[in-house]
This record gives C-alpha cells, sequence and structure tokens, in this order.
C-alpha cells in the first residue's frame, strides 16, 4: 500500500512543480493523512546528520550539505527550511525510490526543535548538532526550558554523534543527558573582538542547570553565548573537540587548528555555526581542501544575511524572529562605520506569534553614535517598532512608520545611502520581493 | 529639577516578556518632561531595598523557574513591602508579579506557593498545563473621576486569578483573570497589578502618564499637570489595534 502511496505522492509533486509549486511540505502532509507512521517505511542506509537549534537551522543545515557535496557527495536535504514532520517526510518522498529506498552518501536535515524527539524515534539518527536556544515566540513555543528538557529526555538513550555548542549554557548541558554516550563533542569560538564582560542582550540560562546557582562568564560574545562556568559544580569545563581562533571580522576569516578559512560573511553567529560544520566535517574525515573550498563559496541567498546592491546602493537583509536574531543583526550594523539607514519589518502572523513585545528584548542603543541616520518601520506593526525605537532614545524625527511595504521600500531607497533591512518570519519573503521589485 | 526614583525588582529573573520596557517608557516619558528619572535595581543577594524610600516599585514576569526561585527572596521583605503600600509608593506589578502580590499560587499538582499577601486575590493553576489564556487584550479602565480609556495589552498566562475585588478594567476584548472572565487586574489608587505585556506602558501612556502624575503630586505635594508630548506613534498604533480588535 504505501508503495501506491509514494508513488501518488511523487505524481503530486510532479503536477506542483509544472504549475511552478515548491511543494514545501504539501505532500508530506497528504502522506501523514495516508499513513500516520509513512517515516517507518523508508530504508535509510546512509548517515543521517541533523541540526536543531532556536537560531541557524537553515544556513547550518544548508553549509553542511554544500560542503559534503563539494566533497563530491551525494546529499539529500530539507534546504527550503521545512524542518517539522511533514517537511522531512516531503523530502523523503521526494528523494526515494517507490520501495522507500533513499539513495545518497549522506541526508542531513534541519529539525525544528520541537519535533527531534518524534522523528528520530523512527529514523536512525547518526549525528545531532545542536547549535543554541534563545527565547523565540512566547506565546507559540512557551518557554525555552521545556523545550530544552524535551530534547534531554531525548537524548538520555541516544548514543549516536552529539555536536553541541560549549558556550552556550542552554546546549552543553545536553551532553550530560546520558552518561554512556561517550561521542560527544563540543565546539567553541574564542573571544572575539566585540566580546563584552556585561550581558547586552536579553539572554537565559543565568543559572546553573544542575545546583541552580548562578553563573559566572568570563566575557559574553552575544546575547548569553559566552565564556561561563558555574562556581560551584564546575560546570562548563567541558573537553573541546574544535575551537575557533584568531576571528577576523573585517578580513571574514578564523583559524581552528591552524589552518585559516575564509568565509563570506562576518557575524560572530554565523561563525560559530561554520565551527559546528567543520565538527561535522571531522566526525565524517572530510579532506580539510574541501572544507575550506566549500566555507570561501558558501552564501545563502534567502534573506539570511544576504548582501545585495540595489540600484548600485548596498544592501544587507537579515531574518530577525526573536530577540537574538535581530540583536546579532543590529550588532553587524553598529560594528559597520559607514553612515547606513534602517528598515525594520515586524508582523505579528501566526507563524510569528501574536505577542510583538520581544521587540523590547531588542537593544536599540547608541544607534545615532552608530550613524544610522533614517530608520523605516512596516509590517502589520509598523507603530510598535517605532515606539520602541523611539522609546530607546533615537530622535522621532529620523523614524518613518510605513503601513505599506511597499510605500516603507520606496522611502528607503529615497536616499543613495547604505541600507540594512531586518525583517521577521513571515516579513522576509515579501520585504525580498518587495526590494527586488523595485531594481527592475 | 524634579525627580522621581524606582525600584526595579529582580531585573535578572523577572525579564521573560519585554515587561522592561515599562521602565523604559516611564524614564522616556519622565526625561522628555525634564523630570529626572533614577532607576535602582534589587536582585537575589543584594543589600535589602527600603521600598518606603522609593515612588515607584516595579516587578514584571519571569520563566517558571526563576520564579520559584525569587519567590523565597521575595517574602523577605513582605512588611516592609505593605508599608510601602500603605505609605502610598506606586507599585506596577505585570504577570508573574501580579500572583506573588496576593495570598498564594496553587500550582498544577495543589502545591500552594505562598504570596507576600499585600493584596487579597489569589490564583490557582489550570490542571492542563497546556491551556493558557493566550492573546491580545482589550481593557475599559477607570484611571480617576469618571474618565474611561481603553488600555491595550497582551495575556499570555496559565494562573487564574480570583477574588481581587478591585480590577484594572473590564474586559472589551480577550480573557481577563480567567478564562472569558469580565475583569483583568487588580487596582487602587497607587497600585497597578495586571497579566498585561505589550508592554503595557508603551501603548497606553495615558497610563504612564497617571502614574508619573501621581508620583509626583504625593512626593512634591501639589496639583500637577503635565506637560503633553507628542505620540503620533502610539495613538497610530493604538488606533490600528483598537480597530483590529474591536470590530
Amino acid at each position: 500500500m504505501n508503495a501506491i502511496y509514494i508513488m501518488i505522492l511523487k505524481l503530486i509533486n510532479i503536477i506542483l512543480k509544472l504549475f511552478g509549486k515548491h511543494g514545501g511540505n504539501i505532500i508530506g502532509k497528504i502522506a501523514i493523512k495516508l499513513n500516520k507512521n509513512m517515516l517507518e517505511y523508508f530504508k535509510i542506509n546512509c548517515p543521517v546528520i541533523a541540526v536543531t537549534a532556536t537560531n541557524g537551522k537553515t544556513s547550518t543545515n544548508n553549509c553542511i550539505a554544500y560542503t559534503l557535496e563539494t566533497a563530491g557527495n551525494k546529499v539529500i536535504s530539507n534546504k527550503e527550511g521545512n524542518n517539522m514532520e511533514t517537511g522531512i517526510l516531503s523530502t523523503l518522498i521526494k528523494n526515494s525510490t517507490i520501495t522507500g529506498k533513499i539513495k545518497a552518501d549522506y541526508i542531513t536535515f534541519e529539525v525544528d526543535e520541537s519535533y527531534v524527539p518524534k522523528i528520530f524515534k523512527t529514523i536512525r539518527l547518526d549525528t545531532l548538532v545542536i547549535l543554541d536556544f534563545f527565547r523565540d515566540q512566547l506565546d507559540r513555543n512557551g518557554e525555552v526550558e521545556t523545550l530544552i528538557l524535551k530534547i534531554n529526555e531525548f537524548l538520555k538513550t541516544y548514543t549516536g554523534n552529539l555536536v553541541l555548542n560549549a558556550d552556550d549554557p542552554n546546549v552543553a548541558r545536553l551532553g550530560k543527558a546520558n552518561e554512556n554516550n561517550k561521542n560527544i563533542y563540543y565546539y567553541r569560538v574564542q573571544k572575539y573582538e566585540y566580546a563584552t564582560q556585561n550581558m547586552k542582550e536579553a539572554g537565559e540560562g543565568k543559572f546553573c542547570p544542575f545546583c541552580k546557582t548562578r553563573l559566572e562568564y568570563e566575557y559574553y560574545q552575544y546575547s548569553h553565548i559566552g565564556k561561563f562556568h558555574c562556581p560551584k559544580c564546575s560546570y562548563g569545563e567541558n573537553q573541546i573537540y574544535k575551537e575557533a581562533q584568531n576571528v577576523d571580522l573585517k578580513e571574514r576569516s578564523f583559524d581552528v587548528e591552524g589552518i585559516t578559512y575564509k568565509i563570506q560573511d562576518n557575524s560572530i553567529y554565523t561563525i560559530y555555526n561554520y565551527v559546528a560544520v567543520l565538527s561535522v566535517m571531522s566526525l565524517y574525515h572530510i579532506p580539510t581542501e574541501d572544507v575550506v573550498n566549500a566555507f570561501s563559496k558558501f552564501a545563502l541567498k534567502n534573506g539570511r544575511l544576504e548582501a545585495i546592491k540595489v540600484n548600485n546602493i548596498p544592501t544587507i537583509i537579515n531574518l530577525a524572529k526573536n530577540p537574538t536574531g535581530a540583536n546579532v543583526s543590529l550588532r553587524l550594523l553598529k560594528e559597520d562605520e559607514e553612515e547606513k539607514e534602517l528598515l525594520f519589518v515586524l508582523n505579528d502572523n501566526i507563524a510569528d506569534g501574536f505577542d510583538v513585545s520581544w521587540i523590547w528584548d531588542i537593544n536599540f542603543d547608541k544607534l545615532l553614535e552608530n550613524k544610522v541616520t533614517r530608520i523605516i518601520t512596516a509590517g502589520t506593526r509598523p507603530y510598535d517598532i517605532a515606539i520602541r525605537i523611539k522609546t530607546s532614545g533615537y530622535n522621532s524625527k529620523q523614524i518613518i512608520p510605513c503601513e505599506s511595504l511597499e510605500t516603507a521600500v520606496q522611502e528607503l531607497y529615497k536616499t543613495k545611502t547604505k541600507k540594512y533591512v531586518i525583517a521577521n518570519y513571515t516579513a522576509l519573503q515579501p520585504t525580498r520581493q518587495a526590494i527586488f521589485k523595485l531594481e527592475r | 529639577m524634579q525627580e522621581l526614583k524606582i525600584l526595579y525588582l529582580y531585573p535578572d529573573m523577572l525579564e521573560l516578556y519585554g515587561d522592561y520596557g515599562n521602565i523604559q517608557v516611564l524614564k522616556y516619558r519622565m526625561e522628555q518632561r525634564n523630570i529626572s528619572c533614577k532607576i535602582d535595581q534589587y536582585s537575589i543577594n543584594d543589600e535589602a531595598p527600603d521600598f518606603s524610600s522609593y515612588d515607584i516599585v516595579f516587578a514584571g514576569g519571569g520563566a517558571d523557574n526563576e520564579q520559584s526561585i525569587l519567590a523565597d527572596d521575595l517574602v523577605k521583605y513582605k512588611d516592609n513591602i505593605k508599608k510601602a503600600v500603605q505609605n502610598g509608593v506606586f507599585f506596577l506589578l505585570i504577570c508573574g508579579a501580579y500572583q506573588l502580590f496576593g495570598k498564594y499560587y496553587k500550582g498544577v499538582e495543589g502545591n500552594i506557593i505562598p504570596g507576600l499577601e499585600v493584596f487579597p486575590y489569589y490564583t490557582e493553576a489550570i490542571a492542563d498545563r497546556k491551556k493558557r489564556c493566550i492573546g491580545n487584550i482589550v481593557l475599559e479602565v477607570e484611571l480617576q473621576n469618571g474618565k474611561k480609556t481603553q488600555v491595550i495589552g497582551f495575556e499570555n498566562h496559565g494562573g487564574q486569578t480570583f477574588e481581587g475585588m478591585a480590577p484594572f478594567g473590564k474586559v472589551l476584548f480577550g480573557n481577563g483573570n480567567s478564562f472569558g472572565d469580565t475583569h483583568e487586574g487588580f487596582f487602587i489608587g497607587n497600585v497597578i497589578a495586571t497579566y498585561l505585556h505589550g508592554p503595557l506602558l508603551s501603548k497606553n501612556p495615558e497610563v504612564a502618564d497617571y502614574i508619573i502624575k501621581y508620583c509626583l503630586e504625593r512626593k512634591y505635594k501639589e496639583n500637577i499637570e503635565l506637560q503633553s508630548l507628542d505620540d503620533e506613534f502610539e495613538n497610530k498604533c493604538r488606533e490600528q489595534l483598537l480597530k483590529k480588535l474591536l470590530k
């Protein structure tokens, strides 16, 4: 029966393609309706690598796939970011034979944090990469702690590779979920130029998850990511598998074990993600020259730190669906010494969460000092973000809220000044389209 | 120069929903009028504060874990806090802090977490952990002299609060103190305790100005007429939301 289902679903996929539709997770949705245990049907004989996190899943998963491909492997991956059960199913159906066989050297998935236990109860997972946990859409997801405990429960019986960010106390704790798992690999990044002594942006995990003592930090890289340890139970002292040194944002490079890696972007949080990818590549013995080569070319053109020129005006577009996402974007803007203008697009659709109070956890301080000459706000909640920025001390006369995205983009490009665009989840693609339309 | 002093309780623990924005709004609206705003913070292990020496005491909402850690600490100041309330210090308490100032919080398993017992209400968790009052909310509030105003915010709470006796407002849209309630929050002249995030004061400048005016008049013992500010963004924000929510 399943073979017939797969055949039908593949056909639907072809039809969707003919009509120019991407499919996304539609066929996965139908598949679950036909057989709720459809995931069990697939015969996978290659390593499955998964990435989960609050921020950075799509970029990191794509980078893993790209690097493996650069090394000559056939990779199947949910590159578009459909990361729930239906998205994973869609990817498998599109790439399987009718009998459910998957022919690939590697499968790499990004997986929504809350779906990790469900999906990998069925599919055998070889390597799990966990990047970070931040507060994210509280009205939809609840507290971060609940999510972490869910993944911790899954890890209690998991014995595959676990690649963890040693500088995130919410992530590093998961290395202790299963004492019998010897395959724990921690990565970290050495102190970078703009690291601070105090937390500059809202963060989680201020207390030791094991003994509830307040954690001490040697420095913060961004949000609650940094070198921490528990003064009471010594949580935080982990053996490091891969460590990035000499982070140079101007040169866009960092070193690991004496080898310099050049990359396309220049933010501290993506460097963390690159070191995670590098750890995975090392576990699968991918030649270093392939990794160096892949990193130097990898760029995701989907609004994740996307650098473009619009009518010859340099523009950087970045997704920010939670305070940390917005804060790292603003960090980039503050680290950039040129004059610039900002467009902030804030939606409150169901996928964004209806609650926009998270914008008050964004650090908008010193925008004037950092040469932001004008700010346009748009989206379904343009005034909320305008009020937020005004209250931070930025001159309200230099803030222009627009109820229409088209008007906002036209207003933005009236000047030749460099642009930074920050958009939340459902705002990102419409904003990109409005910008691209302008250029034509 | 006039000055108001704010005590911000547990800034590193009660900080989940951007409630700190309330203090930023107060500070902003004071400084625009040349009123100096001094903010002191208190958290666990800090020196005991004298609540009565402040004009405003503020506390927000936090994660369950953090909230249970600090409840034990806060109880130490019960008498000090009661005295400050009686002295007329203004208390702005959001969400978790609203609950903590009541009689008690009864957890899902029936366990009782004692509150400060400053106010008469109590809170009970709902048995189904997945059920919460979540969404935009609009209240009709009478701040003073029979003048009614609409207050906009966002609620996200599992706890159901009962017997507040003096609600902050009548619910026009959303849930309120419990599922489908007619009223929300707790309000006596110098105390606003409510579930409303948003942050509350960011979309309700009238409430912010009520607090500032109250505190100045109390401190300087004279009638204060607050200079009006440019609230263009706030007004448009309210207009847009009220149109959407109360259609």
